[in-house]
């Protein structure tokens, strides 16, 4: 299940978030939201699993 | 007479989260507009400009009004030397962007349909959204 985690400090303020289960180009959505919200990132880091391409299956359809 | 800072590297993205987390550190009193003036202690009108004030009286007596101006990225906080010591403990600005924070996790869980935990370690609080 996809997970997004945030750790925030709050003696400064500052916020770190993690995003856990989401391959690909969807794992870049949540981080154009979180963008969105909060602005550019001071620091950014790609997981292994962000390099995972995810498997789509290839639809046959019947001939008529 | 206290000097105003303004913090360039701080930056809240998003009105209706800044207004919002304004209002969970107990200001919801706010006033909005274009090139607000901010006043001083005294009464006194400085040079500083912003978008949206929360006005001294808000605040306390021997405080001055609290600005936010706004930048091409957001909104910018401008406070003045005496509050940044004193409110919140000289926290102000890093418990306004705590409650900023929390309140862009509450939109992306709207946003993303998900559900949320929260858990507070001390000073740190962990938050996960699941979807």
């Amino acid at each position: 299940m996809p997970e997004v985690e945030f750790t925030i400090n709050t003696e400064t303020g500052e916020m770190e978030m993690h995003i856990e289960g989401i391959k690909g180009a969807a794992c870049r959505d949540v981080a154009k939201l979180a963008e969105e919200l909060l602005g550019a990132p001071a620091r950014e880091e790609n997981t292994p699993e962000f390099y995972v391409r995810p498997q789509v299956q290839k639809q046959i359809q019947p001939k008529k | 007479m206290s000097k105003y800072l303004t913090f360039t590297d701080v930056v809240f993205t998003n009105k209706a989260l800044l207004l919002a987390a304004l209002a969970d550190l107990g200001y919801s009193d706010v006033e909005q507009g274009e090139g607000l003036h901010l006043y001083g202690y005294r009464g006194d009108v400085r040079a500083e400009r912003a978008e949206i004030v929360v006005r001294r009286r808000s605040i306390g007596s021997s405080s001055n009004d609290l600005g936010f101006a706004r930048s091409g990225e957001g909104y910018t906080p401008i406070i003045s030397e005496y509050d940044q010591r004193t409110l919140h403990d000289g926290k102000f600005v890093a418990s306004l962007r705590a409650a900023y924070n929390e309140r862009v996790v509450k939109e992306m869980q709207q946003r993303l349909r998900g559900s949320l935990r929260r858990e507070t370690q001390g000073s740190v609080v962990k938050l996960k959204i699941r979807y």
